[in-house]
């Protein structure tokens, strides 16, 4: 029996570069809420029961129905080809950024959007008509905006576990064991793979819900107004200019983490009490006839949800005047494409900002993984997933005040900090399954044959991990690119990142130019994803299938 | 006496006149500040959500670096509140020199804010020399900012004006006052909505509503008296209440802000829209944003009027090159280029008939389509503190 694998004492180094800054800024983001003053006044407002229901209602509706559809996909899709053409376009799905998503959807739905002006003829509207197809008082639009944003997320973590090495091999024994058991595939999925991937899919699912939970750009755009979210609200106190509303703020934000820590225990319990009662059902013996086969619907739905957002995006860049109910505008204009790419300085600033954090964040996360035993992963969790529970406003505005200590505000080095440590969680969750599931037997012998530890990471781990790397750069290069608020807080305002001024243009409401900059928002992590992919096609066909089949590729 | 110790005795007595504390220059005369803003770099906090302002900043920039030499880095903010967040951060932070603020556009309750907490460098705008063009008489918003006296801690900029548009072809009789408003969304229910408080222009609307429907609008301009506020105020409900059944969506959702009600209008949801600035309009016809058939218009009896203005934070660590370019900022040429209709088109802050016959040739009096027909008298905002309860009372009635 071989000995536990320890730590070495190099694990400090990463754990302390990230822990040590996320810790201080946390604290001093939420410090301002511990403070009677506060919560009393955060009480007292009017809007309250009503911000916490929507917000709760809207996070756990979104939450469940991306669970649900993420489920059925998977069971009725997962061994026919749509599937595998579903993996292909998971990624690019995944760079459009949450923001722009959200805009581009208004721009679709809303009641002076192509679809009521397609539908214009045959309702007989000369004007728009006065739906509240956005930012209706019932949140549907941000749970359906949510929903077909959080689906590939979903979908992609269920594809990366099905991945894994020796998984894939795994699922077809076992659905080939309960075939001859008598089980229909369906029956088979439910009764035997979803109770052992389910608990694997936990921490992504609890992402999810944090993130619908404390979401502020999506609900801006696409939420209730009278009130708004709960999130929405807190966002407005912090950056309020009353002291004691920012007081308030942070206590509503502290109170949406509570809510997402109940949230979870509340569907851990649920599933612990529902676990003997499932069992009993599903052990019974019965053996449900396989329904017929349907074409799948969800999957070229989801494709094509996307591909109309993008497209609704570009035709509101484009266009002048646009008078409803005409199909096209009176008047092209490419002005908005023109000031957008004149804004060089713009996107070099994005660029080099995200390349050089995302090449930190995988540095940690590699480094975490190089010192550690897999183990620690658990332990660690909680830490890696702080940054994407806690809401994002709370953070950042943690983030400046230790800049503000450090007097690295308004510096690249503050701004390359703040987001390495955005990036760095979100590489570690991605890299993380790939890198731990590589078989250990190629550094043995590397070092067998007299290799230094050095030589064999260059030489054979990492070229052997290109690809999961690659994809993990890609991901923490999208995070940073779509980092807001810490570049306004951080930075001082004096770096301007396509995501900045794709949000002041749109406190402006010049439609057109926010979508093009929410285009090229969208642009350069589809881009960089790209890359990746590339890179990882490339170097599995250099490695041949043994190669790739360690990875998991 | 020896003459060495004349010497020495002359020199001591000289010293007190050597000013070379940056303090002191930045409260020295104009020369000297002129001197030590050569070459500076300063970070101008403006709202950045219309490109026809960014770039008028570029061509400031552009100019004050060919005279001075002097770098303008337009810092973009989506909200004056967060330039209020980092300077109040900054100085709880303890951080009294190197502020990253040098200059921030603001009013109203940002200024207040502001003053009460000691964040402002100052007074400086009345020492500036072009300040002696600015029309203090003519337009008195230049020294009151929310019935808060402005006291030189910030410089006026431009002027405002509460001001109506909507598509001439649609709408056949512009409301002239908010009785014939309410009517008009009566006939046209569902054309019209205001921005929620508390968005800054659903709040000038409530104040708007508010001073056209009082019996005397004296009461208003003195801070807000808790014991009157219910009955003061009860007109303003009452126009509301009647107002809302006829409004977008039936009152139960409002517009995100004024830039969404422009949007809304292109787009033919809504007939009429409003905003602050006088030639908004003319702006948007000029861009192609809006049809050339927009007209705008402003209420008989008067609409709000008020001032935006430039202010210089405590810690500023580039003082003079802000008071530089803020004197660059009140000078003709650059206030009639901020004017012009193709530029940026904000009313002047300038006595434009005091200035002499070649300043005042800069002023183009073109008349282009959207723009306002017939003036108002602008009502002077009521004192900021009506701001918060109004805003509470109109939430707590609408807004859930």
């Amino acid at each position: 029996m071989s000995r536990v694998p320890s730590a070495d004492p190099g694990w400090l180094v990463p754990a302390s570069l990230f822990g040590v800054p996320l810790g201080a800024a946390l604290w001093l983001g939420v410090s301002p809420s511990l403070d009677a003053a506060a919560w009393s006044r955060l009480w007292q407002d009017s809007q309250l029961p009503r911000a916490l229901a929507l917000s709760l209602w809207t996070g756990a509706a979104s939450t469940l129905i991306a669970a649900t559809l993420t489920v059925l996909i998977v069971t009725h899709g997962a061994a026919t080809s749509t599937w595998r053409r579903l993996q292909a376009w998971l990624a690019p799905m995944l760079a459009v950024p949450h923001a722009a998503f959200a805009i581009g959807l208004a721009l679709l739905l809303m009641p002076s959007g192509p679809i009521a002006r397609l539908l214009a003829p045959l309702a007989g509207w000369r004007e728009p008509p006065d739906v509240a197809s956005v930012q209706d008082p019932w949140g549907l639009a941000l749970i359906a905006a949510l929903v077909l944003k959080e689906l590939p997320f979903l979908l992609w973590n269920v594809a990366a576990q099905l991945r894994r090495a020796g998984q894939a091999d795994e699922i077809t024994r076992q659905l080939q064991l309960a075939a001859t058991l008598g089980y229909s595939p369906r029956s088979a999925w439910w009764r035997v793979l979803w109770p052992q991937l389910l608990p694997r899919l936990s921490l992504p699912l609890l992402a999810v819900w944090a993130y619908a939970l404390t979401v502020v750009d999506m609900a801006i755009v696409l939420g209730p107004t009278r009130p708004p979210t709960l999130a929405v609200l807190a966002w407005r106190w912090l950056l309020d200019a009353d002291v004691a509303a920012n007081r308030a703020g942070a206590a509503a934000a502290l109170l949406l983490c509570l809510c997402v820590a109940g949230g979870a225990f509340m569907a851990i319990a649920a599933m612990r009490a529902l676990h003997p009662l499932l069992m009993r059902r599903w052990t019974r013996g019965d053996r449900p006839p396989a329904p017929a086969r349907r074409r799948p619907l969800a999957t070229p739905l989801l494709g094509s949800a996307y591909a109309l957002v993008v497209l609704a995006l570009v035709f509101v860049s484009l266009a002048g005047v646009w008078r409803f109910p005409d199909l096209l505008p009176a008047q092209w204009d490419t002005r908005n494409w023109r000031t957008a790419l004149d804004s060089a300085s713009t996107l070099g600033t994005t660029t080099l900002l995200a390349l050089l954090s995302a090449a930190t964040g995988v540095a940690l996360a590699i480094g975490w993984m190089e010192t550690t035993p897999p183990h620690w992963d658990t332990r660690a969790a909680p830490f890696v997933f702080a940054p994407m529970l806690v809401p994002g406003v709370l953070l950042a505005g943690g983030l400046y005040q230790l800049s503000l200590s450090l007097r690295l505000d308004g510096s690249w080095v503050g701004l390359w900090l703040a987001h390495s440590l955005a990036a760095a969680p979100y590489a570690l969750v991605s890299l993380a399954p790939a890198y731990r599931a590589l078989d250990p037997r190629y550094e043995q012998t590397a070092q067998a044959l007299g290799r230094g530890r050095l030589a064999t990471l260059c030489r054979v781990k990492w070229p052997m991990l290109l690809a999961p790397i690659a994809a993990a750069f890609a991901v923490g290069f999208a995070v940073s690119v779509a980092q807001f608020l810490s570049t306004q807080f951080v930075g001082a305002g004096r770096y301007a990142t396509l995501t900045t001024e794709a949000l002041t243009l749109a406190s402006g409401g010049q439609r057109g130019l926010g979508a093009a900059f929410a285009l090229l928002q969208a642009l350069l992590p589809a881009m960089v994803f790209a890359i990746a992919w590339w890179l990882g096609h490339v170097q599995a066909r250099r490695l041949g299938a043994p190669g790739a089949a360690a990875v998991g590729a | 006496m020896h003459p060495t110790r004349r010497r020495l005795l002359a020199a001591t007595a000289a010293l007190p006149a050597l000013h070379w504390s940056p303090r002191a220059a930045a409260a020295g005369d104009w020369p000297t500040i002129e001197r030590a803003a050569r070459g500076q770099t300063v970070y101008f906090n403006a709202w950045a959500g219309s490109e026809r302002i960014n770039a008028y900043l570029q061509w400031a920039g552009a100019e004050v670096d060919k005279r001075w030499g002097m770098k303008l880095s337009h810092v973009k903010i989506a909200d004056t509140a967060e330039a209020v967040a980092r300077v109040r951060a900054e100085k709880r932070a303890g951080r009294d020199m190197h502020g990253s603020v040098d200059m921030v556009w603001i009013n109203g309750e940002n200024f207040l804010a502001m003053k009460r907490e000691g964040l402002l460098f100052g007074p400086f705008a009345e020492r500036l020399p072009n300040y002696a063009h600015v029309d203090t008489s003519g337009k008195p918003t230049t020294r009151i900012d929310f019935s808060e006296p402005v006291e030189g801690m910030e410089a006026p900029w431009g002027m405002a004006q509460l001001t109506f548009f909507g598509d001439g072809q649609r709408v056949a009789q512009p409301p002239h006052s908010v009785a014939a408003l309410l009517d008009f969304a009566r006939r046209h229910p569902g054309r019209f909505t205001y921005p929620k408080p508390p968005d800054f222009h659903g709040t000038t609307f409530l104040k708007q509503v508010l001073l056209e429907t009082a019996a005397d609008r004296a009461p208003f301009q003195k801070p807000i008296a808790t014991e009157g506020f219910a009955a003061l105020s009860a007109p303003l409900w009452a126009t509301l209440d009647a107002l809302h059944p006829s409004l977008w969506r039936q009152g139960r959702q409002f517009a995100q802000h004024a830039a969404a009600m422009r949007q809304m209008l292109a787009d033919g949801e809504l007939l009429i829209a409003f905003t602050f600035n006088p030639n908004e309009a003319a702006n948007e016809i000029a861009a192609g944003r809006l049809p050339a058939s927009v007209v705008s218009w402003q209420h008989d009896g008067g609409t709000i009027g008020n001032t935006h203005f430039l202010a210089i934070p405590f810690n500023a660590s580039a003082k003079e090159g802000a008071q530089v370019l803020i004197d660059f900022l009140l000078s003709p040429a650059a206030q009639a280029r901020k004017a012009d209709i193709a530029v940026w088109g904000d009313p002047t802050v300038l006595a434009v008939d005091r200035l002499d016959a070649a300043q005042r040739s800069l002023f183009t009096r073109a008349v282009a389509p959207g723009m306002v027909g017939r003036g108002a008298p602008a009502l002077p905002e009521p004192h900021a503190s009506w701001v918060e309860p109004l805003e509470r009372e109109w939430t707590r009635r609408y807004g859930q």
